[in-house]
């Protein structure tokens, strides 16, 4: 098959990855910055009015904090994922984008309504238009709009696949998709609500809403969604990245087709039931709650599976980890990965989570998945698409490999201090004395905290620092470089 | 099969979604089959209470704050009986929470008063030295709005038979009755007499003012709300 | 030793050593706390794994080369390996998964585990072993505790130093703020201070006995007052013995079942109030139910304490 068209090569049409890269770009930034500032927030805080009191109410840590999950998640994370889509599933697919005015069409529609979407979600949650919801907070006429943009990346996804050349679909694809159909589903089930507006013959606000489940089953429904938002956002489109760029930029093959094929059957099947873990002790049934934690126990095989392969895949290449940043960024994200993911089971037993729910170590495991393999996978991706995208070599390989330490110690502070603020708290809560009463009050166990929060906001400072060196990296790439003729294979070419 | 699959992306997604779909079937629909029942004593917002419920959430005091105790004795040492299933019947969205950056409020109307939050709610800090809780100075200016909570009051009691205006049993064997207004205007007068209750107990000349011109500030709601927490 | 390895040991040293300093960093330690134990050792366990797997793989992108033999098909330039899957993989995930079925299937279901069963058991055997010792718990001790129950759910609202926190709440390091006396024989009192339902009148309930029983002036509440608020010393000493010592007593110390102790806190005033709550001038106390009774008797012996 592969063979018909090598004397024709194909012109891939990257505008569409373009825009959804920029977006990465800038959403990085704000959803980082966002972080950045209800860090510093928690450590001291005066932040909380420093933009001035009369706008407190929109600056304070309560308001900003499902602004920076929204916009990390749905913002960055999302953006860095299509990006890459329309970069790996032309290649992959030997298709490209040019070929089909339609898909053409769609991808760019799928961009601008996105980039609205944007917009009327910063607004919205500014103003706190919020169901409450973890990473569901959208009200209904963003949900609109959030399940029209999901349409139009199926039916990109659907098409590309539809007039593929190559027959078997690659890894990546299978993460795609399974992207694709999970977040649809659990989208839908959790954001099922009624708009009071009407259903009350035109009373109130348009745009407020009530739940369609009430209590403990809201509960269910909304961490059986929460949980595998994580796991279709922050998980399998990052597998999907991973099995792509780091093959590819390291010229090697991936190490085990059944590995993959194990690895990916197991997470697809094991993942579902693991969300019991985000109730545990809660009043939902015991037994779901029981089946959460064993799942998550056995999450770590499939988890496992994918960084294994990816690591064995460099197997013996250990001059290329050494002497390419952009190598490093996918190495060292497949082993947060490995930390996240059996970090994740550990919390999930019963009685670690009766300390660890509700404190900062639950905080420190997020941030070890996003910071350490989401956004470094995401930003290995986009180093290795500009060379390609923008036909130029990459600005600076030094600035690069600057950026990955700073941004390193980054995430060490930030895990670190979150582990230990997490833990300390935990066994604070729980501390009885001599005479059998609480030993510490609520307080004691906050302010204790203060050192751990500081350090947390410095690491988190550093890691954006290291983002907008990134950013500023790629801006170079595109403006201040010549043009490079030669087709692209593998080592991206890289400046001083 | 895998390697047939691989080849037939249609078929390959149809059963990516079913082993997807699986797990949700299995555990979520018997649970929900069991419908969560309100135990004894629990009762429907009233609007004024529905009004600072939303005004906790547009202010996003659930993510500090989570309204689950757990059943350890630290837990119930520190914040009182376990939750119960039932006591969330009427809780949509429910509020749990995932981070305890402040306590569990699940019970803080058995132990915190009106003129303890007006203080809290204005400087945290000047109240209990070292919180980092923001000052939520706004909530004593902003108009709550009682117009959306009456809304979703008709809207769950059309749609999920949420039992207004009915008596309800209590735990001391008595009945009590939520009132719902037949009228926008009724119920803004009910959450109005609500809050001169309310305020009779607060200190702040700016938002007694205000509710004697009728207007209700978001602090009288949310106030009403967290003493409605038991 | 491999430069690799000696880093492994060395992160791992440094998290467990931050795990340890945390655990010191909570005032009980490990405290026997079975809970505390295990969480400890899970994450202990979880730096060792993680770090050592991770160098396992480390080693072979050192020193191994790729080999296999590649698939036939290739996607964009990306080959694969016909390798097999990691033996030791492929073992735990079958393990995990056999168990996992198991334990949906028996183990779950036989073991008839119930987390509120659990919380029961877990009050049992505290509650066992506090009530032995509540018993030997008095006198010093006794205000001891009380001060560390004052410092958990007190100290809210009375301030860690029980001034009242400015106004907030009561000062309780004295047993009454002038505005407190003024308001409540003004408005009289109705707090179950004495027993459910105990009432003091309002001023136009309070007559003077020295003035042919005329109701009370604002002079006189003024200056009755500060006499009381100032421990019953100071002018107002012929308004008290006129107005108020026919309930509260000549000294003040209350009359049993008539009125209570305006004189000096009372361990048995301050649980009434713990079990009542009490509004006034100030503000609202609510009634604290969640503590146990001998925590109330003990934080009423160290309020009677603090004006001592
Ligand atoms: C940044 C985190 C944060 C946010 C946001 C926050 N709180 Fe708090 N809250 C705290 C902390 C920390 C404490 C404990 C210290 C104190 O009492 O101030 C606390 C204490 C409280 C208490 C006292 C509970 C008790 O048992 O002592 C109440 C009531 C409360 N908060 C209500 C709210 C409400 C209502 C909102 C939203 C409008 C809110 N909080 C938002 C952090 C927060
Ligand atoms: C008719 C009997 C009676 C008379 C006369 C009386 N009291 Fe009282 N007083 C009571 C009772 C009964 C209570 C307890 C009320 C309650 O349970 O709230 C009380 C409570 C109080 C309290 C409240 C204690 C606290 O901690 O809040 C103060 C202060 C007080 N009296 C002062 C006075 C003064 C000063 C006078 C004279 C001017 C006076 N009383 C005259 C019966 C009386
Ligand atoms: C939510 C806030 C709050 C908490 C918690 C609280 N108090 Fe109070 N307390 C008050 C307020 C306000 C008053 C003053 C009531 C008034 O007279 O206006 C008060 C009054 C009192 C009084 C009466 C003082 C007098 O002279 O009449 C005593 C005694 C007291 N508190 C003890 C305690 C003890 C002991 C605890 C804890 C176990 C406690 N309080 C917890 C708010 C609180
Ligand atoms: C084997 C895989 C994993 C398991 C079993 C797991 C388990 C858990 C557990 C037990 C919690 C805490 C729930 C609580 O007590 O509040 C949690 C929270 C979380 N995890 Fe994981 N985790 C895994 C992997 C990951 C990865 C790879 C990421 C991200 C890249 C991630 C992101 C999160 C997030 C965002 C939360 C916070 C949810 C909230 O808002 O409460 N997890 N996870
Ligand atoms: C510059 C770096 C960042 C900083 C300083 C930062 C800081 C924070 C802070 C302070 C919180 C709130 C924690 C709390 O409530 O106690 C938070 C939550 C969160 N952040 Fe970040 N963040 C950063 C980057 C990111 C990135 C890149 C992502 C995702 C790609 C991310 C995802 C999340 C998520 C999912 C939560 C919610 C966790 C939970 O509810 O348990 N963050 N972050
Ligand atoms: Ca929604
Ligand atoms: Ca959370
Ligand atoms: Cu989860």
């Amino acid at each position: 098959m592969e063979n018909r068209f090598k004397d024709r090569p194909l012109e891939y049409d990257y505008s569409v990855t373009k825009l959804f890269m920029w977006a990465t770009i800038v959403l990085g930034i704000v959803g980082m910055l966002v972080g950045v500032i209800i860090a510093w927030e928690l450590a001291f805080p005066a932040v909380n009015t420093m933009f001035g009191s009369a706008i407190a109410e929109y600056t304070n840590f309560s308001r900003l904090r499902p602004l920076h999950t929204n916009a990390v998640a749905y913002g960055f994370t999302l953006s860095g994922v299509w990006a890459s889509w329309y970069y790996i599933g032309q290649r992959v697919l030997k298709v490209s984008m040019a070929e089909s005015k339609f898909l053409m069409f769609i991808g760019k529609a799928h961009f601008y309504i996105y980039a609205v979407a944007v917009v009327g979600v910063v607004v919205s949650l500014l103003l706190g238009y919020t169901t409450s919801k973890e990473y569901a907070e959208l009200e209904w006429p963003m949900d609109i709009g959030i399940v029209v943009i999901w349409v139009l990346w199926g039916i990109s996804i659907a098409g590309l696949i539809g007039i593929r050349r190559e027959k078997a679909i690659y890894i990546s694809i299978w993460y795609f998709i399974a992207t694709f159909l999970a977040i649809a589903m659990l989208y839908i089930f959790n954001d099922m609500e009624i708009p009071t507006y009407f259903a009350s013959g035109g009373i109130g606000n348009w745009f407020h809403s009530v739940s369609m489940y009430s209590g403990s089953n809201d509960a269910m429904v909304q961490w059986w969604f929460g949980h595998n938002a994580v796991a279709f956002v922050f998980t399998t489109p990052i597998i999907a990245l991973i099995y792509y760029f780091l093959p590819k930029e390291s010229g090697q093959a991936v190490y085990s087709y059944k590995l993959s094929l194990l690895s990916f059957w197991g997470l697809m099947f094991v993942y579902l039931w693991a969300g019991g873990h985000h109730v545990l002790y809660s009043t939902v049934p015991d037994w779901v709650q029981t089946m959460g934690s064993v799942f998550s126990i056995v999450l770590i095989l499939p988890s496992w599976g994918s960084a294994i392969n990816m690591l064995l895949t460099m197997k013996g290449e250990w001059q290329q980890v050494a002497s390419s940043p952009l190598i490093k960024f996918m190495v060292l994200g497949s082993t947060f990965y490995m930390f996240s993911t059996l970090e994740g089971p550990v919390q999930a037993i019963k009685s670690v989570n009766a300390i660890a729910h509700f404190t900062d170590w639950i905080v420190g495991h997020v941030h070890d998945g996003v910071l350490g393999w989401v956004a470094f996978m995401i930003i290995a991706a986009l180093y290795h698409m500009a060379p390609r995208v923008f036909k130029r070599e990459i600005y600076s390989k030094s600035l690069m490999s600057t950026q990955f330490w700073i941004q390193t110690l980054g995430i060490v502070l930030y895990f670190t201090s979150m582990w230990i603020a997490g833990i300390t708290q935990g066994m604070m809560w729980r501390a009885h004395d001599e005479f059998g009463n609480l030993a510490y009050s609520f307080i004691d166990t906050v302010t204790v905290l203060h050192p751990y929060y500081t350090l947390r906001a410095i690491g988190g400072t550093l890691y954006l620092i290291g983002f907008i060196m990134f950013a500023y990296n790629i801006f170079k790439t595109m403006s201040a470089r010549p043009v490079e003729e030669d087709e692209l294979v593998n080592a991206s070419p890289m400046g001083a | 099969m895998f390697h047939w699959l691989e080849k037939h992306p249609f078929f390959f997604s149809v059963l990516v979604f079913a082993v997807v779909a699986f797990a949700g079937l299995i555990e979520i629909v018997p649970s929900f089959a069991q419908q969560s029942r309100p135990v004894i004593g629990t009762k429907p917002y009233t609007t004024l209470q529905l009004t600072g419920r939303q005004v906790y959430i547009k202010n996003g005091c659930n993510t500090c704050h989570s309204q689950l105790i757990r059943p350890f004795k630290s837990e119930t040492d520190r914040y009182g009986h376990y939750s119960v299933s039932g006591e969330y019947a009427y809780d949509r969205p429910f509020l749990w929470g995932s981070k305890r950056t402040g306590p569990d409020l699940m019970r803080v109307g058995n132990y915190r008063t009106t003129d303890w939050h007006e203080n809290h709610m204005k400087d945290p800090a000047s109240v209990v030295p070292g919180s980092l809780m923001p000052k939520y100075t706004w909530l004593y200016k902003n108009v709550a709005d009682v117009d959306t909570a009456y809304a979703e009051q008709l809207t769950v009691q059309r749609f999920f038979d949420v039992p207004y205006n009915k008596p309800l049993p209590m735990k001391d064997g008595s009945k009590e009755t939520v009132k719902l207004a037949a009228t926008l205007a009724g119920a803004r007068a009910e959450a109005l007499a609500d809050a001169k209750l309310i305020t009779a107990n607060m200190k702040d000349q700016d938002v007694k003012d205000m509710v004697k011109e009728g207007k209700i500030p978001e602090i009288v709601a949310l106030i009403a709300y967290l003493n409605s927490l038991k | 030793m491999n430069k690799i390895y000696l880093w492994g040991v060395i992160i791992t040293a440094v998290m467990l050593g931050f795990t340890y300093m945390s655990v010191l960093g909570s005032k009980g330690g490990l405290n026997g706390d079975i809970i505390n134990i295990l969480t400890v050792a899970a994450a202990a366990a979880l730096v060792i794994i993680t770090i050592f797997v991770v160098i396992k793989y480390v080693r072979q992108m050192q020193v191994d080369t790729a080999t296999g033999e590649l698939a036939e098909e290739s996607w964009d330039g990306i080959g694969e390996y016909k390798n097999n899957v990691p033996f030791g993989w492929a073992i735990i995930f079958l393990g995990t998964m056999v168990w996992a079925t198991w334990y949906f299937v028996i183990g779950y279901p036989v073991n008839a585990f119930s987390q509120i069963g659990q919380y029961n058991e877990e009050v049992a055997v505290q509650n066992k072993k506090f009530e032995a010792k509540y018993a030997s718990i008095t006198g010093d001790r006794l205000v001891e505790m009380g001060e560390s129950v004052f410092l958990a759910e007190c100290a809210v609202c009375h301030g860690i130093s029980a001034d009242g926190n400015d106004g907030a709440a009561a000062n309780l390091n004295q047993r009454l703020e002038v505005k407190t006396v003024k308001h409540v024989i003004e408005h009289g009192s109705k707090n179950n201070l004495l027993y459910a339902g105990s009432e003091m009148p309002d001023r136009n309930g309070l007559m003077n006995a020295n003035k042919n029983y005329a109701p009370i002036t604002d002079a006189e509440i003024d200056t009755v007052a500060s006499y009381v608020a100032n421990g019953m010393t100071g002018p107002g000493a012929d308004v008290f013995a006129g107005v108020c010592s026919s309930c509260h007593g000549t000294d003040g110390k209350g009359i049993d079942g008539v009125a209570p102790n305006i004189a000096e806190f009372t361990p048995a005033f301050v649980v009434n109030i713990l079990n009542h709550g009490k509004k006034g001038v100030i503000g609202t106390m609510p009634k604290l139910d969640k503590l146990n009774k001998k925590q109330k008797e003990a934080v009423g012996a160290y309020v009677t304490s603090l004006s001592k």
